[in-house]
């Protein structure tokens, strides 16, 4: 490795520390939740290192408590995941001239926060050769806090009784997923309006009741923001 | 409660493959494609959508019946946490606040 590679390395693995606070709460809290909904410790150490997408992990497990079907669950990590389409289609230039290799690994380690202070500090035309390396340790810190603060969820979980119902954490982790995409207009309304769907539909066979909640959410943040001003679909 | 192990197994490979071609899509083609502006709107509404659509049944839904009552520890719980969450946007505060006041709840209601 040249020293300029090991410089962005670093930097992106300084730079992600800052996520740290954030992500070791939320995988402790995957951890014991995965234990909670049923998975033994060798699945759950398996979904945190195959799936490594701690939203989709939490989105799951209420649907696996209260037994939806598997392409139900399988769907609904499909949609909680579309935002790392766009992801991709922003990261895509940057990574295009590596080997693919390379690009199997960056797609694999994408997580949210290191997204977001990648976009913020390259462009894809700047010319730049190491970002990858910024990416990439970046992305190594959160991958090591991911997987040590499931473990410890996962072996603590299977210690915690039953009847606290811990369960009902990965409910409340969602939450505060959620809050944060709410602050743009017709996201909030679109999701509004999916709750309403869900507990009116719920009696749906087969789980479709999510399904159309999700549809009718789409269409309802649509409908707002064509109907408002164009500042109610700024980007987050 | 557990469910059958094949399901798990199976599940888990579904997730990873999603989770891995997700992620995957444009930057293993190396494409140049951009995304039409709608399209990147919808793949930004769904995800919120999908996941109220979760929590708002587990919250207001007692064995299958709707439960708005203050007596129902999951919809206190999780209305404590929306509020916790607005106000600190602190993941770790929301799941603690949320956890204490299914507690309490249950303590004094049940």
């Amino acid at each position: 490795m040249q020293r300029a590679q090991i410089s962005a390395l670093r930097e992106g693995a300084l730079a992600s520390v800052g996520l740290l606070v954030g992500i070791v709460p939320w995988g402790i809290v995957a951890g014991v939740a995965m234990v909670s909904a049923g998975l033994t410790q060798a699945q759950a150490v398996a979904m945190s290192l195959l799936v490594f997408a701690g939203t989709a992990q939490l989105a799951v497990l209420p649907l696996l408590i209260a037994k939806a079907p598997l392409w139900v669950m399988i769907a609904t990590a499909l949609v909680v995941n579309l935002r790392y389409v766009i992801y991709s289609g922003v990261l895509a230039p940057h990574f295009e001239h590596l080997p693919r290799r390379w690009r199997v690994l960056l797609s694999y380690v994408t997580v949210d926060g290191v997204f977001a202070l990648f976009a913020g500090r390259y462009r894809p035309d700047d010319g730049n050769r190491h970002k990858h390396w910024y990416f990439l340790g970046g992305s190594l810190v959160m991958w090591w806090a991911w997987q040590i603060s499931s473990g410890v969820g996962i072996f603590a979980g299977a210690m915690i009784p039953w009847e606290w119902s811990l369960e009902f954490a990965s409910t409340l982790a969602l939450i505060g997923v959620l809050i944060p995409l709410l602050f743009d207009r017709a996201v909030a309304w679109g999701a509004l309006a999916a709750g309403g769907v869900a507990l009116i539909a719920a009696r749906l066979p087969l789980n479709l009741g999510l399904l159309a909640a999700i549809v009718v959410g789409v269409a309802v943040g649509l409908a707002v923001a064509r109907l408002g001003p164009r500042n109610g679909e700024g980007r987050d | 409660m557990a469910a059958e192990s094949w399901l798990i197994w199976a599940l888990i490979a579904g997730m990873a493959l999603i989770a891995f071609l997700t992620r995957a899509v444009f930057i293993l083609p190396g494409s140049h494609l951009r995304l039409p502006p709608t399209a990147e709107r919808v793949l930004r509404y769904a995800p919120a959508a999908a996941i109220m659509a979760i929590i708002v049944p587990d919250l207001a839904l007692a064995h299958g019946a709707l439960s708005i009552s203050i007596e129902n520890p999951r919809l206190v719980g999780g209305l404590v946490a929306f509020a916790i969450a607005a106000a600190t946007r602190s993941i770790l505060a929301t799941i603690v606040g949320g956890m204490l006041a299914l507690t309490l709840v249950r303590q004094f209601a049940g």
